[in-house]
């Protein structure tokens, strides 16, 4: 394993993470120092959280743990024992997308995308705690993910719609 | 990438100060990380060892006192459970308002309330609040426990009383009485608040009988102005007399220098929040207080 | 006005197409270059220099090359047999520290391991010991008479791409000087009613996208490069690494993944030339994938101060303007020319002028590198020109919208002499802004408006070629260069090409640029993507359509014109033959391709190319500020911009243009400041801490953004490009309405603090 090859002489031993990734469950093992977003990325093939702020303020590598949002590049992999972890890539299945992501798309909701693994998952912790959140809550909630290109007015729309085909509206429409 | 430590998870709060007190600054307690990781990350502290103390029991609790008199906070809640708890926002809605401010959502659902104090980051909010609540807090070691008042806790940059084997384990809130109402107010341009001025004002009768003013921010850590909460005692809760006390806090607060604001208008924003939280706290309408 | 491309009834072009790209963005499995993984690849990390002018005395090691893990270590110790400096103005740049650092994080030693982890911990050994230098950390340090030299500037050459020009450079720290005058200014000012003078002080601001630079390079049989890189400009990358690297052009690959955002500052060459060469020496691919910290040490906006004076006549009539401004490029030239340039030709404005004088400077210090970033230039000068324009409007009674109405240039008059006349109506512009912005309506106390417009000589140099592959199932692979930076370029190009071949725009694929199978693009940036490469997609899809066509004309026998293509079938009375049999046709069996070929140069197309600039970027804004007149917060109430695109091809990704534009207009304008200690040079903010990237919580309360479609740019249907004249316009329109709240800036960003003081100076004026 890759950790082995470079830990100094005095590095403490490996731990056993057992977690659910995306309701599978996953074993490997971890140095202590091993954070979770490189171990999701570069160990486990999730790419789709990425790396930007590093201290926690943008939210491009947002996850969720437990259903929570973390900042994945400044918690430690340890934490996600016993947990399950959820990533941009369970939110699809079967090749249907989840009610979140068809309406990102839908509202033009991002421009290069990087940011926007991030905010689709923290817009499920929202909305899994907010049905029906208003503007405010919604810009509240996210302001700790941060959008460069956007300029952030369709993603408070796509979330709205989001929660509008959460609740069921439109359903007849096939929404 | 974070250099090589070990982490132990220790069953009790003796146990874990055990661990550090026998490490010596090899080890470090370890709670939501969201400070602590960030400075290893680069590398400005390389502990050896991780003393987890998320799983000790009952250090998340958030409950009154059997009296009901005082508000009893783990030092393991996090930000987000104070923001959510219902009892918080029953009790103390001020505190719980405070709290859904601070940093973004990941950070308070992973950063605990110990965990802010004890780093003593001076662009933060709780302790500034705290302060003017008149909180005490528990600190606890393998030898016992003693109480330090939330005003004597921080006694510089990045610097507390606490030693490395003392876990901030509870945070005791005497709750307002019915004629003391609270106001915490800050001003945030960046991710931090810039500054913050908490205040509590106990009036009776039309005379303000009690006072208590914490400036956050501003200096290098968060401190009472004695002088203008005497300047409030026996003064009707007029605009001339919070303006008279701002005035004070604008003179008396001792700013830090650094390259985002001067320290004139470091002075002003402190007489700024500190008129306006009197003001609400002042108000018939206005503050919070007890239920 | 005709033109020779306007295509009859849309079927694809000016819909809101959704992108062709939002489904795997919004999954996940979009890659960009941390994405990627090459065979064999080694992680590196750079160690940087914390001296910000310092002669490096001894590199210590202290066992880094030894450590576990570690591959390779490179210093500019490695570098002998090439000439290892770059810079596309001016080479002025070593890949890596030689002898001198000239800012704080300079690349100084770099190692490649086989895990992230051990390049990072490989860090820690490594002592450099330096020898300080007097350091220059502002442009009046850098410009002082005894002032250190940080370049032996005569002795400079001219990068490949400098296009300035004949460059020839004193001695000193000045890299570039751009002026121009015509008219009599001296008299004009003598003579004038009003005259307005000011000085003004721009930050630098870092282009925060969101995606740090990555670039993964391999060094292959000792002439061949590979490299995957986070960049906008892949063909110019190209010909810098063959340059330095003494390679032929064609044994230099370049492959574009999707960008994570770029705004310039992946614009020309970066980390490509450190990652080519400690891959050379560690005879593996390695990525270096910069940390926020370093990318922000890796590009910036040029902070800028300036001097300025407009004349004016006491009716309102603008009548003269001079400008002096300096821009702070840092330590290395990059593209600051280019940005001194473009910022002069911003400085006089739209108007109507009887004489003019600029001259604006690039002046080195001991600061991180500036470059591009989104509307450079116009960003920089046009808020101090209009807060101009505006105190002349004061003193003579007329408001601001009155002022442009009197003074803006028509549409066909001239811009400057000898450039291509003005191809906008500013005015109708700018009425859209006041109706928007309820101009007239009565303003609560500390409530300012302000309007703005600027313009800004956008394309860039005008060659870009695309290939359109019309395959044997009816489906088309478009090839280009441009970079998908998340403008949506690869969906306008998609709906072109399913425009011209009469087929859906599902049917059309664009994969990413990569310079062994994508032909040239000079570059993606100055909003030329849809104007210039979207004219070469166009050729190139009108080619295939030209072949279609021929085809058809033999399958049913019948003249050309007696044929319709449609639906992707050729029809004649309701007879139809699909693309496929058409190509089955043409090759007597399944399989087989047409192709077609399009290309833009200067002295082609609609006859305008050749007249620079390729079109005037309108940067119109308008705001409806307050401020809290305790703390000198500010508030948007109100942010409007006007998106003069000729045509809009696809309305909604024009409008997401100048939302995200206008977004960063604002933390231009309010939050955004880049503080280099005035000693030392270090960068004071590096953590998005202290950097303050607008979030949700910064939002106006209200957005509007107004599409003009006069169909007079010179793209494809009479289209031109947008995406940067938002920021400008917003920026200056901030200013300008805060200076009509009371607060007039003397610069920017305007800070709470800094609008606090403007008040209170103009409250102690007024108490005078």
């Amino acid at each position: 394993m890759a950790v082995e090859t470079t830990a100094p002489a005095q590095a403490p031993a490996l731990r056993l993470l057992r977690m659910t990734l995306n309701g599978r469950p996953v074993e490997l093992e971890i140095a202590p120092r091993e954070l979770l977003l490189p171990v999701l990325r570069d160990r486990l093939g999730m790419k789709g959280a990425k790396l930007s702020c590093d201290v926690q303020v943008c939210g491009a590598c947002t996850v969720l743990l437990d259903g929570v949002p973390v900042s994945s590049c400044t918690t430690l992999a340890y934490e996600a024992d016993g947990k399950s972890v959820e990533t941009i890539e369970g939110l699809a299945h079967d090749g249907r997308l989840h009610p979140i992501q068809a309406a990102f798309i839908e509202c033009g909701a991002f421009q290069c995308g990087f940011c926007t693994s991030g905010m689709i998952l923290s817009t499920k912790a929202l909305l899994a705690e907010t049905a029906r959140p208003t503007r405010d809550e919604i810009a509240a909630y996210l302001s700790g993910n941060i959008c460069r290109c956007t300029g952030y007015w369709n993603i408070i729309t796509a979330v709205e719609d989001a929660a509008g085909r959460l609740a069921g509206d439109g359903e007849e429409e096939g929404a | 990438m974070l250099g090589q430590f070990d982490i132990c998870r220790p069953g009790s709060v003796a146990e874990a100060s055990a661990v550090v007190a026998e490490r010596g600054d090899d080890a470090v307690f370890y709670a939501g990380g969201t400070e602590l990781l960030i400075l290893m990350k680069e590398r400005l502290l390389e502990p050896a060892l991780l003393v987890d103390i998320k799983t000790i029991p009952g250090l998340d609790a958030i409950a009154l006192d059997p009296g009901g008199r005082s508000l009893l906070l783990g030092g393991l809640a996090t930000h987000r459970a104070v923001e959510r708890s219902p009892l918080v926002r029953e009790v103390l809605p001020e505190l719980a308002a405070m709290e859904t401010a601070v940093a973004n959502v990941r950070v308070r659902h992973a950063g605990t309330l110990g965990g802010n104090l004890c780093f003593a980051e001076p662009h933060s909010d709780p302790a500034t609040l705290l302060i003017a609540l008149d909180a005490a807090f528990t600190l606890a070691s393998a030898s016992g426990a003693r109480d330090v008042p939330a005003a004597d806790f921080c006694v510089g940059f990045l610097t507390t009383v606490r030693e490395p084997e003392e876990l901030l384990a509870r945070i005791t809130i005497p709750l307002p009485g019915a004629a003391t109402r609270v106001a915490y107010e800050r001003f945030k341009t960046h991710e931090r608040p810039d500054a913050s001025a908490a205040a509590t004002l106990t009036v009776d009768d039309g005379v303000v009988t009690d006072a208590r003013i914490a400036i956050g921010c501003v200096g290098e850590r968060p401190t009472r102005v004695p002088e203008a909460e005497r300047a409030l005692i026996g003064q009707a809760p007029s605009p001339d007399a919070f303006a008279a006390a701002a005035d004070l806090v604008r003179d008396l607060v001792e700013p830090t220098e650094d390259p985002f604001a001067s320290s004139d208008y470091k002075r002003h924003l402190a007489r700024t929040l500190t008129l306006r939280a009197l003001a609400r706290a002042g108000a018939a309408d206005g503050g919070t207080n007890g239920r | 006005m005709s033109h020779a491309t306007t295509a009859p009834a849309s079927e694809a072009v000016g819909r809101d197409v959704p992108r062709i790209d939002a489904r795997i963005k919004a999954t996940g499995e979009a890659k960009y270059a941390g994405d990627l993984v090459v065979p064999g690849m080694l992680y590196g990390r750079v160690w940087r220099s914390p001296a910000a002018h310092a002669r490096i005395v001894r590199i210590d090691l202290n066992g880094a090359d030894r450590a576990p893990g570690v591959v390779a270590v490179l210093t500019g110790a490695d570098l002998s047999d090439i000439d290892p400096r770059y810079g596309h103005a001016l080479k002025d740049r070593p890949l890596i520290a030689i002898d001198t650092v000239r800012f704080a994080g300079e690349p100084v030693v770099a190692v490649a391991a086989e895990t992230q982890a051990a390049a990072d911990d490989a860090m820690a050994l490594i002592d450099v010991e330096f020898a300080d230098l007097p350091v220059v950390a502002t442009i009046d340090a850098a410009l002082a008479e005894d002032a250190p030299h940080l370049h032996d500037t005569a002795a400079l050459t001219p990068g490949l791409f400098h296009g300035l020009g004949k460059l020839t450079l004193e001695p000193g720290n000045v890299c570039y000087h751009h002026a121009f005058a015509r008219g009599d200014v001296d008299a004009l000012f003598a003579a004038a009613d009003i005259v307005v003078e000011g000085e003004y002080e721009f930050p630098a601001v870092y282009q925060y996208a969101m995606e740090p630079h990555t670039t993964i390079a391999e060094w292959i049989s000792d002439d061949e490069i590979v490299v995957h890189s986070s960049c906008q400009h892949p063909f110019l990358v190209r010909a810098e690494l063959a340059d330095l690297f003494g390679v032929p052009v064609a044994n230099v690959r370049i492959v574009v993944p999707y960008l994570g955002g770029g705004f310039g500052s992946k614009s020309y060459t970066k980390m490509e030339p450190l990652t080519v060469a400690l891959a050379r020496k560690a005879k593996r691919p390695v990525r270096i994938a910069n940390r926020v910290d370093e990318s922000m040490v890796t590009t910036r906006r040029h902070g800028m101060k300036a001097w300025m004076r407009t004349a004016a006549t006491r009716d309102g009539t603008l009548l003269a303007r001079e400008a002096r401004a300096w821009f702070d490029t840092g330590a290395y030239a990059d593209n600051g020319p280019r940005v001194v340039a473009t910022g002069a030709d911003a400085a006089p404005g739209p108007y109507r002028w009887e004489a003019v004088k600029v001259d604006a400077w690039g002046v080195y210090t001991n600061t991180s590198p500036a470059g591009s970033y989104r509307a450079f230039g116009a960003t920089h000068l046009q808020w101090c020109g209009e807060l101009q324009v505006d105190e002349i409007g004061r003193r003579c009674g007329l408001d601001a919208v009155a002022m442009r109405e009197r003074n803006l240039l028509e549409p066909g008059e001239s811009v400057r002499p000898g450039g291509k006349p003005l191809d906008a109506d500013l005015k109708g512009d700018i009425r859209k802004v006041a109706a928007a912005l309820d101009w007239d309506a009565p303003k609560a106390p500390h409530v300012g408006r302000g309007v703005s417009v600027g313009l800004l000589a956008a394309g860039a140099h005008p060659v870009s070629t695309a290939f359109v592959r019309l395959e044997a199932d009816g489906t088309a692979t478009l090839l280009v260069s441009t970079t998908e930076v998340g403008q949506g370029a690869r969906t306008v190009f998609s709906q072109i090409v399913a425009e011209e071949l009469a087929m859906p725009v599902a049917r059309v694929k664009v994969p990413g640029g990569d310079t062994d199978k994508t032909p040239y693009d000079r570059s993606t940036g100055a909003s030329r993507s849809t104007t210039l490469a979207g004219m070469a997609v166009l050729r190139a899809a009108r080619e295939v359509r030209e072949q279609l066509a021929a085809i058809a004309a033999r399958v049913f026998g019948l003249p050309e014109a007696a044929i319709e293509l449609r639906a992707g079938a050729a029809w004649h009375e309701g007879e139809a033959v699909d693309y496929p049999a058409l190509i089955a046709a043409h090759f007597g069996m399944v399989g087989g391709e047409l192709m077609g070929r399009g290309e833009v140069r200067p002295d082609k197309g609609s006859g305008s190319y050749a007249e620079g600039p390729v079109f005037w970027e309108v940067c119109v804004g308008g705001v409806e500020a307050e401020i809290d007149p305790e703390t000198g917060q500010v508030r948007l109430r109100k942010v409007v911009t006007v998106a003069d695109v000729g045509k809009a091809l696809n309305p909604k990704l024009v409008e997401a243009q100048e939302m995200g534009g206008s977004m960063q207009g604002i933390g231009n304008a309010l939050y955004e400041e880049m503080l280099f200690d005035p000693h030392t040079g270090a960068l004071q903010n590096a953590t998005l801490f202290d950097y303050h990237v607008p979030t949700f919580a910064d939002l106006p309360d209200a957005f509007a953004s107004n599409i003009v479609e006069n169909g007079d740019g010179p793209g494809p249907y009479g289209a031109k490009g947008v995406g940067e004249g938002a920021l400008a316009g917003t920026t200056a329109a901030v200013a300008t309405a805060l200076a009509d709240a009371g607060a007039v800036l003397d610069a920017l960003p305007a800070t709470p603090e800094r609008v606090w003081r403007a008040l209170r100076t103009r409250r102690d004026a007024a108490a005078d």
